[in-house]
């Protein structure tokens, strides 16, 4: 599904996103929270107004699965197997919601990088991040 | 009809005015194409679309970027106003151009993504909401007058 072009595009910018999962993650939930309120419905483990010691370790937790999804993009059925029987069975997120998370995924990744995220890292992350949400709510039915 | 808070209408405002629309544009426009190229079938007439590199540099993808994005300006000019202000626009994209109105979400995506990458910490998740919130009200205006 990925070009080797892309992958290569996929890695680099994860480089620079490595080391950083907590404080990342927890810009993309705090932004999908303030961006798309609706989305604070899948978090009342987190309360209403999620704290940032929480936005941080949930926020880690969610970008140390992308990390995973970055080691075996060629893979990533059987790599995200785990999360994905655990979004049909128990968090049963709506699929609508993803691409959500992704646009947040984006600006953050845009905010950061500014003039260096080129159009190719966004395609590549675009076409990337898609085919994680695909294989995350494949078992749903 | 969609109410924009006095704190949300700063905010775009603001913003706004520091916008060159005619980079911006063009950088918005041609990223839709990259990144979706489903997008690339209402641009039959507009020439070298092969690559990332000749949709980007294509001036014909600037110019229609900047012409898309100015019609934002109007959007930021009449927030409280949209459907009216857009209802013409509105017939066009439907008679004429038969747009599907997807399009214009995935268009106000973009736009918050190169605004992200132009202004930085400056787009604060407030920023974004505000800005998403225009991005939605506007495809919707733009969708209002289909049948």
């Amino acid at each position: 599904m990925l070009s080797a072009q892309e992958r290569a595009q996929v890695a680099q910018v994860w480089d620079l996103i490595a080391g950083h999962e907590a404080s990342f993650g927890a810009e993309l939930l705090l932004r999908l929270f303030t961006v798309y309120p609706s989305t604070k419905s899948y978090f009342k483990h987190l309360g209403f107004c999620p704290d940032e010691t929480q936005l941080l370790t949930h926020g880690q937790r969610m970008l140390e699965a992308v990390g995973v999804a970055v080691q075996h993009m060629d893979n990533l059925r059987a790599a995200l197997s785990p999360l994905a029987d655990l979004h049909a069975q128990v968090l049963r997120v709506d699929p609508s919601n993803f691409p959500l998370l992704i646009q947040c995924f984006q600006v953050v990744l845009a905010s950061h990088l500014q003039g260096e995220f080129t159009v190719e890292m966004q395609a590549a992350w675009d076409k990337f991040l898609t085919g994680v949400a695909v294989v995350l709510t494949e078992k749903y039915r | 009809m969609v109410h924009f808070t006095a704190e949300e209408k700063v905010a775009v405002v603001s913003l706004w005015a520091k916008v060159n629309v005619e980079l911006v544009g063009g950088e918005v426009l041609g990223r839709l194409l990259v990144v979706y190229p489903w997008t690339q079938r209402f641009f039959d007439s507009f020439g070298n679309l092969s690559s990332e590199s000749a949709i980007m540099g294509n001036p014909k993808v600037k110019a229609h970027g900047k012409k898309v994005l100015s019609s934002f300006g109007n959007a930021v000019k009449h927030m409280d106003d949209l459907k009216d202000t857009f209802a013409e626009l509105s017939e066009l994209h439907c008679d004429k151009l038969h747009v599907d109105p997807e399009n214009f979400k995935l268009l106000g995506n973009m736009i918050s993504i190169v605004l992200a990458t132009h202004f930085s910490k400056e787009f604060t998740p407030h920023m974004q909401a505000a800005w998403q919130k225009l991005t939605t009200a506007v495809a919707n205006a733009l969708a209002h007058k289909y049948h």
